[in-house]
């Protein structure tokens, strides 16, 4: 739900309206001039790959502002970091990198806690791993690639997690799109949340099972679509459906929104049907202890069927895992493609986790862990209130590290990723497909290494920009009782 | 100082993205509005009379709706792998449902052109055969019955 002037969301409109306009003229110009510059089909019967129209919103809009996207970097993702700069000839149809870089405040990377850059505790166990077991095991799970860190490790994250038993995998994109399939087959239903991950909606797809969405952590929705569902049963032929999954996420990382986890488990249990929960952003950012959504919204984790979570986030390592029963566990490690056929996590990404754990559980025998933990809640908390007060639109609830600002117009995303990196801060905006069309936004991350002077000039920069490209939405608070106010925080 | 309206917009639950975003509050406000700036715009670039120059906005709307909302098939997104590709933009709005209210707006916004367009011309030929032919093709091409219906298989190609 977000709230926006009416006059902004029907200059968004306008704006988009007309960059197909011209867009689509552009590509009239096109295919006039290439029906000119040769009548030779040079494709010699074969089909061409895209159709001219498939890639249009790449070619017409993505390809305008390319430079605001995927920028490399030149340095491990702290809480500073070197972006290398890039240049264009021919107005952003293709870029080339400079051999200079500039050190740009990180507020893109999801390095929850920390632990991207090197850490007093991880970083020597992690090398001394590396000399020991190699950079790959260069095996599939089953033949060769289960050394006694990837046991350790599931041991681990089960204890972590509060379930019974744990499968990893060496990429967290695959975990979801590799299982669901497994899970869940034709005449089964899987019932999604709307905003669900790319990776979730490949998973359903591949599956072949039917899909429906209820509205975004909509509970009394979700009950009204199950109601509805088990009532016809399978499409045509009415018999009741083999096996109902709903699947919903932790934290969404587009809106910063914590999911509704209580409400959806009371429906879900009515109905016996089994829950799926992505905790891709929410596993060791937030709860008291880091152990994620269930703990800080107060559900045993024994109600949940399937949690899965990946350790790129606040693990600082790859890859993913899948948490549930013993028999769940069993089945998935003789049926999953993922286990059978891809190369098993490599060993210091493996050792990595295991430290990063043991850290945060506090068994590396100094109170870091919690001492991460208490600096993000806080640091989320400062930074999205300090956003809220200077007028912005910020989306997401409290304690969430993830908070998105809203753009909307098109043009505004350019200028705001332009200009903050001008000024030495580079944030991630996201527009189209990966967001609706009117909304898009730029999205913060927090970082438990953010100190309070990195966020400080953070927030200095966005402000400065976002009067210059006009994006505070809402009435500013006025700095009356800002004295008092940071009194507080501290 | 006019005051700020707020509107609030919730997610539509719409898993095609090339017609996810008609759902969004401020989408009609903007076609109509879109019409009316068009029809100054003729009207300061040719200096006609604005008869004329509603016949020439509701000739222009016929070609460019027709074109994108009834011969344009497929989505402009690679992601989407071609599921829509034998359906036009009409027949994917709303995921196939017939008589939403977006369709109904949409129904009548042709037939509210060709009103205005008619009776400011007088109802003279050759404005008036040209605006019911437009008006004839678009509302048929809008009909529940006509649902993925392609007549003597026009447009049925890739």
């Amino acid at each position: 739900m977000v709230r926006l002037p009416y006059v902004t969301a029907l200059t968004t409109l306008f704006s988009y309206g007309l960059l197909f306009a011209f867009g689509q003229l552009r590509d009239f110009f096109r295919k006039i001039i290439d029906w000119f510059k040769s009548t030779s089909k040079d494709l010699k019967g074969y089909a061409p790959i895209c159709l001219g129209l498939e890639d249009f919103y790449t070619r017409r809009l993505y390809l305008r502002i390319q430079d605001c996207f995927s920028r490399p970097i030149a340095s491990a993702p702290d809480a500073w970091f070197d972006v290398v700069e890039r240049y264009s000839k021919d107005n952003n149809k293709t870029l080339h990198r400079t051999s200079k870089t500039s050190k740009c405040l990180n507020l893109g990377s999801y390095n929850y806690l920390g632990f991207a850059a090197a850490d007093e505790y991880c970083t020597p166990r992690v090398i001394e791993s590396l000399k020991k077991y190699s950079p790959s095991t260069c095996s599939i799970r089953v033949d060769g690639g289960t050394t006694d860190l990837h046991t350790e490790l599931e041991f681990l994250v089960a204890r972590f997690v509060g379930k019974p038993a744990a499968i990893t995998f060496g990429m967290g994109y695959v975990t979801n799109s590799a299982i669901i399939p497994v899970l869940i087959g034709k005449g089964g239903l899987i019932i999604s949340d709307s905003l669900n991950h790319n990776s979730i909606v490949n998973g359903a797809r591949g599956s072949g099972a039917a899909v429906r969405v209820f509205q975004h952590n909509n509970a009394p929705h979700l009950e009204e679509v199950l109601r509805e569902q088990i009532a016809e049963g399978q499409p045509r032929t009415h018999r009741p459906w083999k096996k109902i999954i709903v699947i919903v996420e932790g934290i969404y990382s587009m809106e910063g929104e914590l999911c509704q986890l209580p409400e959806i488990i009371a429906v879900c249990k009515k109905y016996k049907v089994y829950t799926y929960l992505d905790e891709a952003h929410s596993i060791g950012a937030v709860g008291k202890s880091g152990k994620g959504v269930c703990e800080l919204l107060g559900v045993d984790p024994a109600d949940v069927d399937i949690m899965m979570g990946t350790f790129t986030k606040s693990f600082g390592s790859c890859g993913g895992y899948i948490a549930a029963s013993k028999e769940i566990v069993q089945y998935l490690k003789h049926a999953c493609p993922a286990q059978l056929y891809a190369t098993s996590m490599s060993p210091p990404a493996v050792q990595q986790v295991i430290s990063a754990l043991k850290v945060i559980l506090g068994e590396d025998g100094s109170s870091r862990g919690a001492q991460k933990l208490a600096q993000i809640r806080e640091n989320s908390n400062f930074f999205r209130s300090e956003l809220k007060k200077m007028g912005f639109e910020v989306l997401g609830d409290n304690d969430s590290p993830v908070m998105p600002i809203m753009l909307y117009n098109p043009a505004k995303i350019p200028a705001f990723s332009r200009d903050c990196l001008k000024q030495n801060v580079a944030v991630v905006t996201v527009a189209f497909p990966a967001t609706p069309l009117l909304l898009a936004r730029a999205r913060i991350c927090i970082s438990a290494a953010h100190s309070r002077e990195d966020l400080l000039k953070g927030l200095e920069v966005i402000s400065k920009v976002g009067d210059l490209v006009g994006i505070k939405y809402f009435p500013a608070e006025p700095p009356k009782h800002g004295h008092q106010a940071h009194k507080k925080v501290d | 100082m006019m005051p700020k309206l707020y509107v609030e917009a919730v997610p539509p639950a719409d898993l095609n993205k090339n017609t996810e975003w008609f759902m969004y509050p401020g989408v009609w406000t903007t076609y109509i509005l879109i019409l009316f700036f068009s029809w100054l715009l003729v009207l300061s670039l040719f200096s006609c009379a604005p008869g004329t120059a509603w016949t020439f906005v509701n000739l222009a709307h016929f070609a460019i709706t027709y074109h994108f909302f009834h011969w344009k098939k497929g989505t402009p997104f690679s992601e989407d792998q071609g599921i829509y590709n034998s359906l036009t933009w009409w027949e994917q709005m709303d995921n196939g449902k017939q008589l939403t209210r977006n369709r109904k707006f949409l129904a009548v916004v042709p037939v509210v052109l060709y009103l205005i367009a008619s009776h400011t011309t007088d109802y003279r030929h050759p404005m008036l055969f040209l605006n019911t032919v437009a008006v004839i093709v678009l509302v048929i091409a809008k009909l529940p019955n006509m649902h993925k219906v392609r007549i003597f298989g026009i447009n049925a190609g890739r």
